[in-house]
């Protein structure tokens, strides 16, 4: 679903990420961990296409972000770690912003919006300009626009932060509901007792390097993730 | 900490001067200095080369006849037009939208600093205006007249005290928009109304200014009498650039206690309107089926949202959305007798009323230029066009078309106009359309072509891309001075081939040059959008 392969990338003299490849698969959680500054963002940013990188290659469902990033954008949906959505729409004038631009069918997006503004409890603020929305009811907005267009593979920057205990639930279920239908998802998250229990494969990132990969008990054997992530951090 | 609260807006007002956001790093010192003199020439060179001219024109006659004091009370009221004109729109944005409101009050910074800091960046952009006006005026002056410590002392006064009444206007009026905006639901709307308003005094006062100026100098010394009689105040205030130490103290204080009546206003309300949030009635969401949209309706339709949702944007970057027709429409009424009259004083340049009208229309789109700050206003919301799958061509085409769109259209009115009451041929007429709506092609493409070299993503407030980038002064004067290289060179030499070949072969320019650019957008810019 999402491969990349000797990823590296420079800002300026420094090496934010560097010769790193991953590869998830149809069906995987896949958690990315790192410390503030590791990488996460940036390679992130890289394979949703947002961000220029010097080496290396990403393919999205076979094609290549590089070549054909508007084919590889139809196929992913982003949510970054800070969600600045349009101010100045309504929520539900950005949600079918984002419709159109998918060609999502007038009748299926209102299904959907329905749907997820009622898991998400915000049909209510809809109508609201994006402007009074809390941090918490902007990402919900942002997670509702994802699932929007049913994407192949969804990329998450710290999808948790901001969110109530009941959302942050609900997300979690729906990413493994996205999973179980064939999709993929790939997030980085700080939260490792989140990552432990939600993730198949999960990767660790120091300093631009990938220092660990594989399924959850590949990575941390009998120990907790925290006990595994903070040895490796002290290497 | 003053210091250091005003040294951060001033870096973020002048940060494109300073720093490449394209390169992301610092500028050299060549491009810096490159910057300045630029600057420098467009403040000195144009704006207070004008008004030396102005002044040299004024002092010496009003000075001989003895009412230096009326030149002061002129000039000094031109520089307080020019500069509360100047910061007025900001002054709302300025004192209480800034986006980090949230972080200085969340840190140990009193709210007095905050205000004041902010008033001092509204002071010295209004201060740059009444410079361009005050200085050469003063300068002008001591020349004619002759030059003591006394009328040295009382200029430096006069000069300051001008530029606080303009803080005084500007603040007076930032307050009021605040106020109304607190219970308002239409902001934007309701704000561009009265700045319309305001405008619209403006320009009935420069309009009738020039006839105004002319028949004070005429008879200067019975409106001198005049006005000492009715309103001794005004002369008092003249009498400053004399060099009258007691007028200067009263208008020094008067002006002091009145800033310091303002500031204690602005303190005390500023707490509640900066982290007001407006009149915050629930917009009940009632679900109906959306109206599908192509790709391209919903890319125009955010950026249309966009425009009309800041009445920022409005005002600096879509006047000519209103005044495009306005002139139309004045065309109909007495531009006839303005035909004729430029046809006569200019006998030899066959069809030079044609030509100039042609200029003033493009000169009047050029107020539009809503398309350059389009990809900085992205800001912190890039990566949602970065990352949907469109074609980056296709944003920058939506954002170049809501300025043809909101430019053609009133622009057509006005050519129509134009065409009826023009003395011309068919010919000359048909090109009364074609060069204004080809420049407005041409404006619109190179605002984006310079909007998307120039970007300046990271702003706290929304007034940095609109008004105090470089990229917008660059369209702005670089439009003004096509547009008078058009004009002129008719008059000079163009007349010769006449108004229907002269107006093709600018047509024919402005189009290529268009062409070429769009290409680079289709090709270097969208890299270039894609990488920012």
């Amino acid at each position: 679903m999402l491969k990349i392969e000797h990823l590296t990338k420079n800002y300026g003299e420094k090496k934010a990420v560097d010769d790193l490849s991953l590869h998830i698969l149809p069906g995987e959680i896949f958690g990315f961990i790192g410390h503030n500054g590791a990488g996460k963002s940036t390679t992130i940013k890289s394979a949703v296409g947002i961000l220029k990188f010097d080496e290396g290659t990403i393919t999205i469902c076979g094609k290549n972000i590089k070549d054909d990033p508007v084919a590889c954008k139809k196929d992913l949906a982003y949510i970054p770690d800070n969600p600045d959505l349009y101010e100045f729409m309504s929520g539900i004038k950005y949600l079918n912003f984002i419709a159109d631009i998918f060609a999502i069918p007038a009748d299926v997006r209102q299904e959907k919006i329905r749907k997820y503004a009622d898991l998400f409890e915000l049909t209510q603020d809809l109508g609201q300009p994006v402007s009074a929305y809390s941090h918490g009811m902007k990402q919900k907005l942002a997670v509702i626009s994802a699932w929007l267009h049913d994407p192949k593979l969804i990329v998450m920057d710290e999808p948790f932060v901001g969110l109530d205990p009941k959302a942050s639930h609900l997300l979690k279920e729906m990413m493994r509901e996205h999973c179980d239908k064939g999709g993929a998802i790939f997030f980085s998250t700080h939260v490792l007792e989140v990552a432990e229990k939600l993730c198949d494969k999960v990767a660790i990132i120091k300093q631009g390097k990938l220092v660990k990969e594989g399924t959850m008990e590949e990575v941390k054997g009998d120990d907790s993730l925290e006990e595994v992530f903070l040895e490796l951090e002290a290497e | 900490m003053l210091r250091i609260l005003v040294k951060k807006q001033l870096a973020e007002v002048f940060k494109s001067y300073f720093y490449d956001a394209k390169k992301n790093r610092m500028r050299s010192k060549l491009a810096i200095a490159g910057w300045i003199v630029f600057f420098l020439l467009i403040m000195v060179g144009m704006l207070g080369g004008a008004f030396t001219a102005l002044s040299l024109n004024m002092c010496w006659g009003l000075s001989q006849a003895g009412l230096g004091w009326m030149y002061f009370l002129l000039m000094g009221g031109i520089a307080v037009v020019l500069g509360a004109f100047g910061s007025v729109f900001n002054t709302y944005a300025g004192l209480y939208l800034p986006k980090d409101n949230d972080l200085l009050l969340s840190l140990p910074i009193p709210v007095r600093t905050i205000i004041t800091a902010r008033l001092t960046n509204v002071w010295l952009m209004g201060t740059l205006y009444v410079t361009v006006v005050l200085l050469p005026a003063i300068i002008v002056y001591w020349i004619i007249t002759g030059i003591t410590a006394q009328k040295v002392i009382c200029g430096i006064i006069l000069y300051l005290v001008v530029t606080f009444i303009v803080l005084l206007l500007s603040c007076l009026l930032g307050w009021t928009v605040a106020k109304i905006s607190m219970r308002l639901k239409n902001r934007s709307f309701i704000t561009v109304l009265v700045s319309l308003l305001f405008i619209g005094g403006y320009y009935f006062f420069y309009f009738k200014a020039n006839d105004l100026i002319r028949d004070i100098i005429l008879n200067a010394e019975v409106y001198g009498e005049k006005l000492k009689g009715a309103a001794y105040g005004l002369y008092l205030f003249g009498r400053i650039g004399e060099g009258d130490f007691t007028a200067a103290a009263i208008f020094a204080a008067a002006t002091a206690a009145l800033c310091l009546v303002a500031w204690r206003i602005l303190s005390r309300s500023f707490l509640n309107i900066a982290t007001s949030t407006g009149k915050t009635e629930h917009v009940r969401y009632v679900e109906k089926t959306a109206r599908e949209k192509s790709v391209f309706s919903a890319l125009l339709s955010k950026e249309f949202g966009r425009f009309t949702s800041s009445a920022n944007y409005m005002l600096n970057c879509g006047l000519g959305v209103l005044l495009v027709p306005a002139v139309g429409v004045l065309l109909l009424i007495k531009g006839r007798g303005i035909c004729e009259a430029v046809g006569e004083a200019i006998s030899g340049r066959p069809d030079c009323a044609a030509v100039l009208v042609c200029a003033a229309l493009c000169m009047l789109a050029s107020m539009n230029d809503m398309v350059v700050p389009s990809v900085s206003l992205e800001g912190k919301s890039l990566w949602i066009p970065q990352s949907l799958p469109v074609e980056p061509g296709k944003i920058l085409h939506a954002k170049i078309a809501v300025q043809l769109i909101l430019t053609g259209i009133p622009l057509l009115f006005a050519a129509v106009c134009g065409a009826i009451v023009v003395p011309a041929s068919a010919a000359v007429k048909v090109m009364l359309f074609v060069m204004p709506l080809v420049y407005v092609l041409f404006s619109a493409v190179c605002g984006m072509f310079v909007g998307i070299r120039m970007p300046l993503l990271n702003w706290t407030n929304e007034v940095a891309p609109i008004k105090q980038s470089g990229a917008v002064a660059i369209i702005l004067y670089g439009s003004w001075g096509v547009i008078i290289a058009m004009a002129g060179l008719y008059l000079l030499i163009g007349y010769r081939i006449g108004a229907v070949i002269y107006m093709a072969i600018w047509s024919i320019l402005l189009a290529a040059i268009a062409f070429v650019l769009l290409r680079w957008l289709d090709t270097r810019g969208v890299e270039a959008f894609s990488s920012l």
